[in-house]
């Protein structure tokens, strides 16, 4: 086992990180950048190094310092946390090369899960479903209805050569693709000098589910349940819950057993999650994530299992520390993103924190590095706590949130409380009915 | 940086710097100490006859506190030289050499004269020896590494006058 970790990211999940190494009898090292010199996972690191100034692209991105952080203080391992470096293979193999272990995938699977195309085309020969679409760009009008005929409409035409919603029209039938084609090829020209178009079918409500997985590098892959992931705004996940309230029993083994199959076929190494779209009994595969996830939380609250621990063991070598039998997964979790953020217009609010306390009691976890008098610095995501509830089932944990909510002090600052406040008092919520649209739709609503 | 798991030596705080130096005019008093465990913070400031307004004995406001001074039970010059002009910091982390070679002359000494440009020590970061030259030219008063020394991002290295 490692003597000493290198923990190459900040906020709450360095903090999380340095935990398992300590409940592991693990040093760690916490490197930062000069606006984090008083962050609490500094504070509590067994040995800082400060490696640059506030923007990242000069510290936490900055994988020269972060080696040479490793070389002074005598790391055995890093772990890169999520965001920054995580997914960067070209950081994953410098740091393999530098002598150090990279607690995470091998730099091969995360080239692969990094390009979206590449890995769409891997999920469909692993035999996971994708969303249909057109193999290659459409030129002219009859290529297109031939394409959007075997489909099925509505369809989406997209930019090929881009992304971020440029160039994507939505239409619902013959007449409208044949409108809207020529006006997505001259946006797609426009933002991207290339005209050429793709269809994919449109899923007009589906649930973002996705399966947090681990596997030893050994072919051997287990998996922690699923998390339903559906109420996000601008793609950005707000609030997550496992299990997925809108499974039933037979999608569910369906889902989790394609999943560890694909993983097991690739001979996945480290914890991961595979992404899907659901609707109408379907599963569409999107994207794999080869990292830890900020929502891992709440798989390890109904599995009993600790991912970043079990991360630091396989990249140990060990084999897992848990064969499928043996994880029960039992109750319900949900975790609510608090960000420094105003709850009305999501406008950030770093500053300082003037009054602190955060909820206890039974069920209740709060993954957070925010401190009173903390200085919540302008330089990075806006993310500052994960409060996360459970529950024997799904009534008793949202009770348990809306409670928990009514108890966290935040001062100083504007934060996504106040949202999450409204959002446990939704029908549509209470009752687990929503889609990845919802929530758009719902603050769109006067309230 | 804290290393080796050794307790850390109190790095000054601005905030309670500056929350100090603002009681110091507030208070018209000269001098401020502050204690925690071994570590203490010091401000004093020198009154002179014209920063001390007869009518009511209280400093005016424009009598800025003067120098500022930490007291620590270790590494103290360290610490002070962080926000002196002259001070050469760590652009980058790594490994600090006064010498080319092991076992060669220094580079500088203190009392030297250094021209702007000049080369004062080597950081060796990744393997690639980084040269750190004068910005400035000066006396050298002060060299606060050891040769071989791992040093942070920001970290003081030499203080040129």
């Amino acid at each position: 086992m490692f003597e000493k970790v290198l923990i190459a990211n900040r906020g709450e999940i360095a903090l999380r990180i340095h935990r398992a190494c300590q409940e592991m009898g693990i040093r760690t090292v916490a490197v930062h950048s000069t606006a984090d010199a008083r962050a609490m996972h500094v504070r509590l690191a067994d040995e800082t190094v400060c490696i640059g100034p506030p923007q990242a692209r000069d510290s936490y991105l900055n994988a020269a310092s972060i080696l040479s952080a490793a070389t002074i203080t005598g790391a055995d391992a890093i772990h890169p946390g999520l965001g920054f470096l995580a997914e960067n293979a070209d950081f994953a193999a410098a740091v393999e090369e530098t002598g150090f272990t990279f607690i995470g995938p091998s730099p091969e699977h995360i080239r692969l899960m990094g390009d979206k195309v590449r890995a769409k085309a891997e999920a469909q020969r692993l035999g996971i479903p994708v969303v249909p679409g057109s193999p290659e760009a459409v030129r002219g009008l009859p290529a297109a209805e031939r394409a959007a005929k075997e489909i099925g409409y509505p369809v989406l035409l997209k930019a090929s050569a881009g992304g971020g919603g440029r160039g994507m029209k939505l239409a619902r039938d013959a007449a409208e693709l044949a409108q809207m084609l020529p006006l997505a090829q001259i946006e797609a020209k426009a933002a991207f000098g290339d005209d050429s178009v793709y269809l994919e079918r449109y899923l007009d409500r589906p649930r973002h589910i996705e399966v947090q997985l681990l596997g030893d590098g050994r072919g051997e892959v287990i998996h922690l349940g699923e998390r339903d992931c559906s109420l996000q705004r601008s793609h950005q996940k707000l609030l997550e819950e496992a299990p997925s309230p809108a499974l039933d029993a037979a999608d569910r083994e369906r889902l989790l057993a394609t999943a560890v199959a694909a993983l097991k076929e690739l001979g996945y190494k480290s914890a991961g999650t595979m992404e899907f779209l659901y609707q109408d009994g379907e599963f569409y595969f999107i994207e794999m994530n080869t990292r830890l996830q900020v929502e891992h939380p709440i798989s390890e609250m109904i599995s009993g299992v600790d991912v970043v621990r079990e991360q630091i063991r396989i990249a140990a070598g060990e084999p897992l520390g848990y064969r499928q039998s043996d994880i029960v997964l039992r109750g319900h979790a949900i975790e609510c993103r608090i960000n420094a953020e105003s709850s009305e217009d999501f406008r950030p609010s770093p500053g300082r924190i003037s009054d602190y306390h955060a909820p206890g009691g039974l069920g209740v976890r709060v993954d957070s590095a925010l401190y009173q008098g903390y200085q919540v610095p302008p330089f990075y995501d806006s993310l500052v706590a994960k409060l996360i509830a459970y529950g024997a089932d799904r009534e008793e944990c949202v009770m348990r949130l809306r409670r928990a909510l009514a108890e966290y002090v935040v001062g100083g600052i504007e934060t996504t409380i106040p949202l999450h406040q409204r959002l446990v008092e939704e029908p549509d919520f209470r009752r687990g009915d929503y889609d990845i649209h919802w929530l758009e739709r719902f603050l769109a609503r006067p309230s | 940086m804290k290393m080796g798991g050794r307790r850390p030596p109190l790095v000054p705080d601005a905030e309670v710097i500056r929350a100090l130096a603002g009681l110091l005019s507030e208070t018209g008093l000269s001098e401020i100490e502050y204690a925690v465990g071994d570590h203490r913070i010091r401000v004093a400031r020198e009154l002179t006859a014209n920063a001390v307004p007869a009518a009511n004995g209280y400093a005016n406001g424009h009598g800025a506190p003067l120098p500022v001074e930490t007291s620590l039970p270790a590494a103290a010059p360290v610490t002070t030289a962080v926000e002196h002009p002259g001070t050469v910091t760590a652009p980058l982390v790594g490994v600090a050499y006064l010498a080319p070679q092991p076992g060669d002359a220094p580079f500088v000494r203190v009392g030297d004269m250094i021209s702007k440009g000049q080369t004062l020590l080597i950081i060796e970061a990744m393997k690639v020896m980084n040269q750190i030259r004068a910005s400035r030219a000066g006396r050298l008063v002060r060299i606060f590494v050891d040769d071989s020394d791992p040093v942070e991002y920001g970290a003081p290295l030499m203080l040129i006058e």
